[in-house]
C-alpha cells in the first residue's frame, strides 16, 4: 500500500510507547532497592530473591502453571473432539445452535462466568479449590480451542478425506493420517491459547478459588490490594521474560506448520 | 465417511460441557435469581433492579463501557490501519500483541506506581508548574487504564478486516475519480465495519462488567454492573441480588451481540479467496 | 461381447434427500483396457458416476457391477480403483514421495518395496527426483502428475480422473492429453475420464459418453460422435455445429433453408419433420450461381488455421463456415457441400434406434 508519513509513524510510535512504558516501568522499578516506585535509588536484585526465597509464591505459581498446563491439554482435547463433531453434524440448524452455544462462554463477561460457576459448584457440591478452578479453566477455554480448530477442518477440502478412502484408508486412518495432521495447526493455536486464557484469569479464579488455593494473578490482586510491594515488579519481570519466550517458541511451532498449510491455498 | 458410532462419540464430551458449563449456569443464575438472601422465592430482586440505586449504576456502568470503547476505538483504528501500512506489518501486530499477554494484574499493578501520588506522571506535573494532583482513584486513571488494556484486543479484528481489504477496491475508488478521505468514508470504512464491531463487541462487554480495574484503580466505588455483582457475591453474599444484576448483564450482552452481529458482507473477503 | 465388462451399470439410479435425480436409469458396459470419457456440461451426472464406481456414494437403486460382481455397498478404501482428483487432493502435510506412498503405507507393505514403487510410479509421470518436495513446492502440472502417480502406485484396475486438466493451462493441457493417453496405453489400464472439454474428450477416448440431464445421450467412438450426432444437443456440444429444421420428402431427399438436398439418409417417414446438421468445416465457399446455399457475410474471424464466417442465408438462419478461403463482409457468397455433409436428425429419436438407422446406411454402402 501507501508510504507512510511521519505523522503516521509519530502515531504509532505514541502508541507503541504508551504499550510497554508501564510494562518497562514494571521492571525498571524491580531493581530498585528503595522499595518504592517513584524515586530509584540503587540498583539491587533483592527483590528477584525474595520472589525465590518466598515458597509460597513459587508454590502459587507453580500452582498456576499446573492449572494451566492441564486446563489446556484437557480442553484442547474437548475442542477438537467438539470440532469435529460440529463438522460432521449433518443438520444445520443443530450445527448453528451448537455454534452459538459454543460462543456463549466466549463472550461472556468473566463476572458472569465466576458468578454463574460459584453457584454451579456450590449447587453439584463441588469443593472450591484446585479442582473448582481446574474445571472452571477447562470449561471457559474449550470453545476457543474449538474455533481455532473449525476454520482448518472447514477449509479443508473433502476431496482429501475422499482421497484418503479412495488409497485404502479406514475411518480411523482418515483421522490419524489425514485430518490430524491438517489441523495439527489450528490444535497448536488452541492449545496455546487456552494456555493464555488460563494463565491471564483473574476474573473467574478470583470467583471460585476457596481460600486454601491461589492462582498468580489471584495473589497479585491480593498484594496489590494491599500496597506496592516490589516483589510483584521481580515476579512481572520474570513473567515478562516468560512470557516472551514463550511467544518466540509459539511462532517457531507456528512457522514450521504453516509452509505445508498454506501449501494447500492454490 | 466415518460411522455413526464414532461420530455420536466425538460429539459426546463436547454436548457434555455444553451442557453442564453453558446452559447449566444460565440456568442456574436465572433459578437464583428468584431468591431472596434468606433462601425465600420472589420477585424483589428484580423490583429492586428497577429502583433508582441499580438504574443509576446501570447507566453509569453504560456510560463508562461507551467511553471506554469510543476511546479505544479512535485509538485503534488509526493503529491498525498504520499497521497495516507497514513494512514487517505482521511482526509489528505481534509486538501490538505482545502486551495483551502480559498478565493484565501485573500491567494494572503499574498503573498504581505511575499514576501514583510520587509516580512519573505527578513528577511530570510538578517540574512543569502544574503541581502535582490526585491521578489514582478518579475517573480519568479508570477509563485510561481500561483503554489501555482493551487497544491490543480491539486493534486485532480491525487490523485483520483492513488487512483482508483487496487493495485493488482501493485503486479502482481513486480510479473512479474519489479522494483519499472519500474513498476512506465510502470504501474502506464500510468494508472494515465488521472488524470494527467485533473490537466493538470485544471491548464494550467487558468493560460492562469491569471490576478488578476498578477495584484497583477507581477505588472502592462500585460503578459498573460487573463490580455491582462481584459485590452481592463474595461481600453482601446476597446472591439472589447477584444473580438478578448478572441476568440484566447477560441480556444487554446478547442485546449487543445482536447489534454487532456479523453480517456476511463479504466486501473483505472478496479479494483474497478469488 | 465376448470379455467380461470390468463395469456394469444397470439401471442405476441416484437421488439425493428429496427429489433432485442426478441420475436416472443409467446402463452400460466399459470394457477392460480401454480409455473412457464421461463427456457433458457441468451438472449432467457424469462425476456422480465417477464417485459411484469410486465408491463415495452408493446408488438410490440399480446395481453397479465390478468384474462381475456387485459393488454397491463395497466402500471406497476396499475398491481395487483409484482416483486422480479435480484439485488433485494431494495431502499437504506429506510431501511427493509420502503423498505417493499414502496408498502403499495404508496396506503395510515393506519400506524397501514401498520406495521401489513409488519411484517407479515417479519415474512413469517423468517427475524422478522430485521425492522429497513438499506440495506447496510443486507447480500445477507437476502436482497433476504427482496425483496420477499416487493413483496408478497402487496397481488399481481402473483409474478414474475427475476433469483433472481443468485447471491447467491450455499448452500444459494438450501436452498431457497425450502423456495420459500415452500412460493408459503403456499401463493398458481402463481409464475414466470426465470432462466438459469435447476437445478433451475427442483427442483422448476410445469411447466417448455424451451425457445431459442426468442420461447418457450418445455413447460411442469420438469419430462417430462427432459425425453423427444423434440429437441437436450433442451436435451442438460436439464441435460447432450448423442446426436447422427442416422435413424429409422421402429417402435421400431432404428439405430446408427452403430448399431440397440430396442426402444419403433414408428410412425416415415421409414430410417427417427432422433437424439437419452440416458442420462449418463442410461448407465451402464459392461463387453464388454455384452455391447449392446463398448467403450474405455478417462477420469473419481470422482463427489462426481457419477464418470463421458467420453468414445468413435469406430465410435469416445462421450458417457458420470454417475455411482457408477469405471472404468479404457484407458480400453474397455460395455455399457448397457434399450429401454426406448433412446429417439428418429425428426428433426425440432412442439410441438404440439411431444405431440401427446407420447401420442400415453403411450396408449398402459397403455392399457398394
Amino acid at each position: 500500500m501507501g508510504k507512510q508519513s511521519n505523522a503516521q509513524k509519530l502515531f504509532l510510535a505514541l502508541v507503541f510507547i504508551i504499550l510497554y512504558a508501564p510494562i518497562f516501568f514494571l521492571i525498571f522499578y524491580s531493581f530498585n532497592s528503595n522499595g518504592t516506585m517513584s524515586s530509584f535509588e540503587s540498583f539491587t536484585w533483592e527483590h528477584y530473591a525474595a520472589v525465590f526465597d518466598d515458597t509460597r509464591l513459587i508454590m502459587i505459581v507453580l500452582n498456576t502453571v499446573i492449572v494451566a498446563l492441564l486446563s489446556a491439554l484437557i480442553s484442547t482435547a474437548i475442542g477438537v473432539l467438539g470440532a469435529l463433531a460440529i463438522v460432521y453434524l449433518k443438520n444445520r440448524k443443530l450445527r448453528n445452535t451448537l455454534l452459538s452455544l459454543n460462543n456463549v462462554l466466549i463472550v461472556s463477561p468473566d463476572v458472569i462466568i465466576g458468578a454463574s460457576f460459584l453457584i454451579l459448584f456450590t449447587a453439584v457440591g463441588v469443593r472450591l479449590g484446585f479442582a473448582s478452578v481446574l474445571i472452571s479453566h477447562i470449561a471457559f477455554s474449550v470453545p476457543i480451542v474449538v474455533l481455532m480448530v473449525l476454520p482448518k477442518l472447514l477449509e479443508m477440502s473433502d476431496s482429501l478425506i475422499d482421497a484418503a478412502r479412495d488409497l485404502g484408508a479406514s475411518g480411523r486412518d482418515v483421522l490419524t493420517r489425514v485430518i490430524i495432521p491438517y489441523i495439527k495447526p489450528g490444535i497448536f493455536a488452541g492449545f496455546f491459547l487456552a494456555l493464555t486464557y488460563s494463565l491471564d484469569d483473574f476474573a473467574v479464579t478470583f470467583f471460585v478459588t476457596g481460600n486454601g488455593f491461589s492462582t498468580l494473578s489471584v495473589e497479585i490482586y491480593s498484594m496489590a490490594r494491599a500496597g506496592i510491594s516490589l516483589t510483584i515488579n521481580a515476579l512481572s519481570g520474570l513473567i515478562f521474560i516468560v512470557t516472551i519466550g514463550l511467544v518466540l517458541v509459539y511462532y517457531a511451532l507456528n512457522r514450521r506448520n504453516r509452509t505445508p498449510v498454506t501449501g494447500v491455498k492454490k | 465417511m466415518q460411522n455413526k458410532s464414532t461420530k455420536a462419540l466425538y460429539l459426546i464430551p463436547y454436548g457434555a460441557w455444553i451442557l453442564l458449563f453453558v446452559v447449566a449456569p444460565i440456568a442456574l443464575v436465572v433459578y437464583y435469581s428468584l431468591f431472596d438472601i434468606h433462601g425465600d422465592f420472589t420477585f424483589s430482586n428484580y423490583k429492586a433492579f428497577f429502583s433508582s440505586v441499580y438504574l443509576e449504576l446501570t447507566l453509569s456502568s453504560f456510560w463508562y463501557a461507551f467511553l471506554i470503547t469510543l476511546f479505544s476505538l479512535l485509538i485503534s483504528y488509526p493503529t491498525a490501519y498504520f499497521l497495516t501500512k507497514t513494512k514487517h506489518k505482521q511482526l509489528w501486530l505481534l509486538l501490538i500483541i505482545i502486551p495483551s499477554w502480559i498478565n493484565l494484574l501485573l500491567k494494572t499493578y503499574a498503573f498504581i506506581g505511575i499514576f501514583g501520588q510520587y509516580g512519573p506522571i505527578n513528577a511530570f506535573f510538578a517540574a512543569i508548574g502544574i503541581g502535582s494532583t490526585q491521578l489514582l482513584f478518579t475517573d480519568f486513571s479508570f477509563i485510561f487504564v481500561s483503554v489501555y488494556i482493551f487497544i491490543p484486543f480491539m486493534i486485532l479484528p480491525i487490523f485483520n478486516a483492513i488487512d483482508r481489504l483487496n487493495p485493488a477496491l482501493i485503486d479502482a475508488s481513486r480510479d473512479l475519480g474519489a479522494s483519499p478521505w472519500t474513498t476512506f468514508r465510502r470504501v474502506i470504512l464500510p468494508l472494515t465495519m465488521n472488524g470494527v464491531k467485533s473490537g466493538i463487541q470485544v471491548t464494550f462487554i467487558p468493560a460492562l462488567s469491569l471490576f478488578m480495574i476498578t477495584r484497583l484503580i477507581a477505588g472502592n466505588k462500585v460503578i459498573t454492573l460487573g463490580t455491582a455483582i462481584e459485590q452481592q457475591f463474595l461481600v453482601t453474599q446476597n446472591w439472589g441480588m447477584g444473580s438478578t444484576i448478572a441476568v440484566f448483564l447477560i441480556l444487554f450482552m446478547f442485546i449487543i451481540m445482536l447489534f454487532t452481529g456479523q453480517k456476511e458482507k463479504g466486501g473483505a473477503s472478496v479479494g483474497k479467496t478469488k | 461381447m465376448t470379455q467380461q465388462p470390468i463395469i456394469r451399470f444397470d439401471n442405476v439410479s441416484k437421488r439425493y434427500n428429496d427429489d433432485t435425480t442426478v441420475l436416472s436409469n443409467i446402463s452400460f458396459e466399459m470394457e477392460r483396457g480401454k480409455f473412457y470419457t464421461l463427456l457433458g456440461p457441468s451438472g449432467c451426472g457424469k462425476t456422480t458416476i465417477l464417485r459411484l464406481i469410486a465408491g463415495f456414494i452408493e446408488p438410490s437403486s440399480g446395481e453397479i457391477q465390478f468384474n462381475g460382481k456387485k459393488i454397491n455397498e463395497v466402500p471406497p478404501n476396499e475398491r481395487q480403483v483409484n482416483t486422480v482428483f479435480q484439485d488433485y487432493a494431494l495431502f499437504p502435510h506429506l510431501n511427493v514421495f509420502e503423498n505417493v506412498a499414502f496408498g502403499l503405507r495404508i496396506k503395510k507393505i515393506k519400506q524397501a518395496e514401498v520406495k521401489r514403487r513409488v519411484e517407479e510410479a515417479l519415474r512413469f509421470v517423468n517427475l524422478q527426483g522430485y521425492e522429497n518436495r513438499e506440495i506447496s513446492e510443486m507447480s500445477g502440472g507437476q502436482r497433476q502428475r504427482v496425483a496420477i502417480a499416487r493413483a496408478i502406485v497402487n496397481d488399481p484396475e481402473i483409474i478414474l480422473l475427475d476433469e483433472p486438466l481443468s485447471a491447467l493451462d491450455l499448452k500444459l493441457r494438450t501436452e498431457m492429453q497425450y502423456e495420459l493417453r500415452e500412460l493408459q496405453q503403456r499401463l493398458g489400464k481402463t481409464f475414466i475420464f470426465v470432462t466438459h472439454d469435447q476437445e478433451e474428450a475427442l483427442a483422448m477416448s476410445d469411447e466417448i459418453f455424451v451425457m445431459n440431464a442426468g442420461e447418457i445421450v450418445q455413447s460411442g467412438t469420438p469419430i462417430d460422435i462427432y459425425d453423427e450426432p444423434i440429437n441437436r444437443f450433442v451436435a451442438d456440444f460436439i464441435g460447432e455445429s450448423n442446426i436447422v429444421d427442416g422435413v424429409m420428402i422421402r429417402d435421400h431427399l431432404v428439405r430446408f433453408a427452403g430448399k431440397e438436398f440430396e442426402c444419403v439418409d433414408a428410412g425416415l417417414d415421409t414430410n417427417e419433420k427432422i433437424e439437419v446438421v452440416i458442420r462449418p468445416e463442410d461448407l465451402e465457399i464459392t461463387s453464388p450461381e454455384r452455391g447449392k446455399l446463398i448467403v450474405t457475410v455478417d462477420t469473419q474471424l481470422f482463427r489462426g488455421v481457419h477464418y470463421e464466417l458467420s453468414t445468413y442465408d435469406r430465410d435469416g438462419n445462421e450458417w457458420l463456415v470454417h475455411s482457408t478461403r477469405k471472404a468479404q463482409v457484407g458480400d453474397e457468397i455460395g455455399l457448397d457441400f457434399d450429401p454426406e455433409a448433412i446429417h439428418v436428425m429425428r426428433l426425440n429419436e432412442s439410441e438404440e434406434d439411431f444405431d440401427r438407422r446407420l447401420e442400415s446406411y453403411e450396408v449398402p454402402d459397403h455392399a457398394e
